[in-house]
């Protein structure tokens, strides 16, 4: 009996596709009865997420024939007419363990290194297992998938760091500040990146956030949604003194900032450190700002350059997860040569 | 040959501290991305080791032993190594090591060199536990300045890395520089308030003599030190003249110390006896 795996993913086909042969998790536990009813697998787990949609099956059949198999069962349960012989991948033993170990560890995934995939992962296995989809061979192949996961996370930098400008922004301001907590936030335009931006502030323990934007409704929304508090768009001056952290996305078509504005403010201050986050385009904060003592000013560009960095540091740990994946696969098939299962 | 001396003890913490410095230049190219766990067990073997150097000289002596330059010297390195340990507890700030070791190992050095460690002469002119007092609270207070001096040098380099943007002051394992600041502004407080009390005894000790010393070069200068590090806290305090000014302002007057103490010393009848 060998594992075998066909799927669909955001590497092989568009959304468009991926959305027809999605499984709805209330229809999984069917889907794997039927699976194993028509003598296709003797063990399945479907994993179906919005990047992806695979079927990991442990079956007697020949690899040729369970996937032509598979790929006939995948069409008829989703009534589609699809061939899907461009977008449907096939993957034998032992690539197909392989990988399931590089889908768990995230090298697999849009996002490299991202982590969430680990947990739709265990959430499919868990499904299949209440169900009693699984036997031995999965079994022990997803735990040791999961094992391999976070051995990849502590022995390599795969996961490290942030590449999304809303979470880099965090990362600057606990490199600044000891401790959210005691600082507040304006959001001077209420974007949909400054949003994300003072979302991610507030889950690190933000104080609060004010929010000033042309348009009052959208400003009150978003401070009734993350409990801070909405002022007129022409106040905001007034407030930089008493705030340690301020993201500004407007419109304008010159700074609303500059040196001028803000040394009067850096008085009042008395030397402590404004973070200055300014992800409009075209700018709204005059870049000369951060020449000025205790201002740490950082762009769009800026912070993207961090994001990307983090990504290529991600990308140089590839080697390393492969390296680790090839040697978890050989420890967890050897055993199996040798009784030769 | 007896290869069991203090000297002996004192030159084998200085290769700790040389092996931890050559460590933490490693952490450096890599820019702080790991906690030294491992320069911290070596500073704490060449710390045993300090320590047994320094009491064999105590017991040799029968008193704290801060008499010549070699032992002031390395008096103010067992200061400095002392305060790092008990800091380096918390795991978050472990990472002071890699900025203390080249420190403690440019004195290490220094001191071993022989010229240092004249024998002492005719009994001193003051003993007794209000000398030893004196000297050893001024020598810790110096000691807490230049862990106060590491922490604004680290202030420094942080800041310079926000303000220009550099990736390593995200990754690096160092510390927000607010909390930096506060470490060195409270280094600093606790290294005045040592120095104040210390200078205080020297006075007493002076006093009770009525030689007219307060004249002598290293008194003087002292005092110096005392003010330049009072005029640093008030503005940090009142004038709110901290961030990088206060940083630069720790790291100065530390090396004025470091480059004018054994001069001071060197030219004080009082502390000298050629």
């Amino acid at each position: 009996m060998s594992v075998v795996v066909i799927g669909l993913s955001h590497r092989s086909c568009p959304v468009a596709v991926r959305e027809r042969f999605a499984f709805a998790e209330a229809r999984i536990p069917e889907a794997l009865t039927a699976l194993r009813g028509a003598g296709i697998a003797e063990e399945a787990v479907i994993l179906s997420t919005c990047n992806r949609v695979e079927i990991y099956a442990a079956t007697a059949l020949d690899p040729v024939s369970a996937f032509a198999a598979l790929k006939q069962f995948l069409r008829t349960f989703h009534a589609a007419d699809d061939s899907l012989d461009q977008e449907l991948y096939t993957i034998a033993e032992p690539h197909s363990l392989h990988h399931l170990f590089k889908v768990a560890g995230g090298l697999d995934s849009m996002v490299l290194g991202e982590t969430e995939i680990l947990g739709q992962l265990k959430k499919a296995y868990d499904l299949a297992l209440q169900h009693r989809h699984t036997g031995a061979r999965l079994n022990k192949a997803f735990q040791r998938a999961f094992n391999t996961a976070k051995h990849i996370r502590t022995e390599t930098n795969i996961q490290r760091g942030s590449i999304s400008i809303a979470s880099v922004a965090v990362e600057l301001a606990e490199k600044i500040f000891s401790s959210l907590n005691e600082h507040e936030v304006l959001v001077i335009g209420a974007g949909d990146t400054s949003e994300k931006t003072a979302r991610a502030l507030i889950s690190r323990g933000a104080r609060s956030v004010i929010f000033a934007n042309r348009s009052p409704e959208r400003a009150q929304v978003l401070a009734a949604e993350l409990g801070g508090r909405a002022v007129q768009f022409d106040e905001w001056p007034a407030l930089l003194h008493q705030v340690d952290i301020a993201i500004s996305s407007t419109s304008a078509p010159h700074f609303i900032l500059d040196r001028q504005r803000l040394e009067p403010v850096l008085k009042l201050r008395r030397d402590k450190p404004l973070l200055l986050i300014d992800i409009a385009v075209p700018r709204d904060i005059d870049p000369a700002v951060n020449y000025l003592e205790n201002v740490y000013l950082y762009n769009v560009d800026d912070l993207q350059s961090i994001a990307d960095d983090y990504l290529k540091s991600r990308h140089a740990e590839i080697a390393r997860c492969e390296q680790i994946i090839a040697e978890k696969v050989v420890a967890l098939l050897t055993p199996q040569k040798l009784r030769g299962d | 040959m007896n290869w069991f001396t203090d000297r002996h003890f004192f030159l084998l913490a200085v290769l700790f501290y040389g092996l931890s410095t050559v460590y933490s230049v490693s952490l450096w190219r890599k820019g702080f991305r790991k906690d030294n766990r491992v320069n911290y067990v070596l500073l704490l073997i060449a710390f045993g080791l300090h320590v047994t150097a320094m009491g064999l000289r105590g017991f040799s002596l029968q008193h704290c032993p801060v008499n010549n330059l070699f032992e002031a010297t390395m008096f103010v390195g067992w200061t400095i190594v002392t305060a790092y340990l008990v800091i380096g507890l918390v795991s978050k700030l472990r990472f002071l090591g890699a900025f203390v070791s080249p420190l403690l190992f440019f004195l290490g050095v220094f001191a071993l060199m022989p010229a240092l460690d004249q024998p002492h002469g005719p009994k001193l002119e003051f003993t007794g536990a209000g000398v030893s007092l004196h000297a050893a609270l001024i020598l810790q207070a110096y000691g807490t300045f230049g862990l106060g001096a590491v922490a604004g040098l680290m202030y420094l380099l942080q800041e310079h890395d926000l303000k220009f943007h550099k990736l390593r002051a995200i990754i690096s394992v160092l510390p927000p520089i607010q909390k930096l600041e506060l470490i060195s502004v409270r280094l600093l407080r606790n290294g005045f308030i040592l120095l104040t009390i210390g200078l205080g005894i020297g006075a007493a000790v002076l006093d009770e003599h009525k030689d007219g010393s307060f004249t002598d070069v290293k008194v003087i200068w002292s005092v110096l030190v005392w003010a330049i590090y009072l005029v640093l806290l008030v503005l940090r305090w009142k004038f709110a003249r901290g961030g990088r000014r206060f940083a630069w302002g720790a790291v100065a007057a530390f090396v004025f110390v470091l480059l004018t103490f054994w001069g001071t010393n060197l030219l004080s009848p009082l502390h000298h006896q050629p």
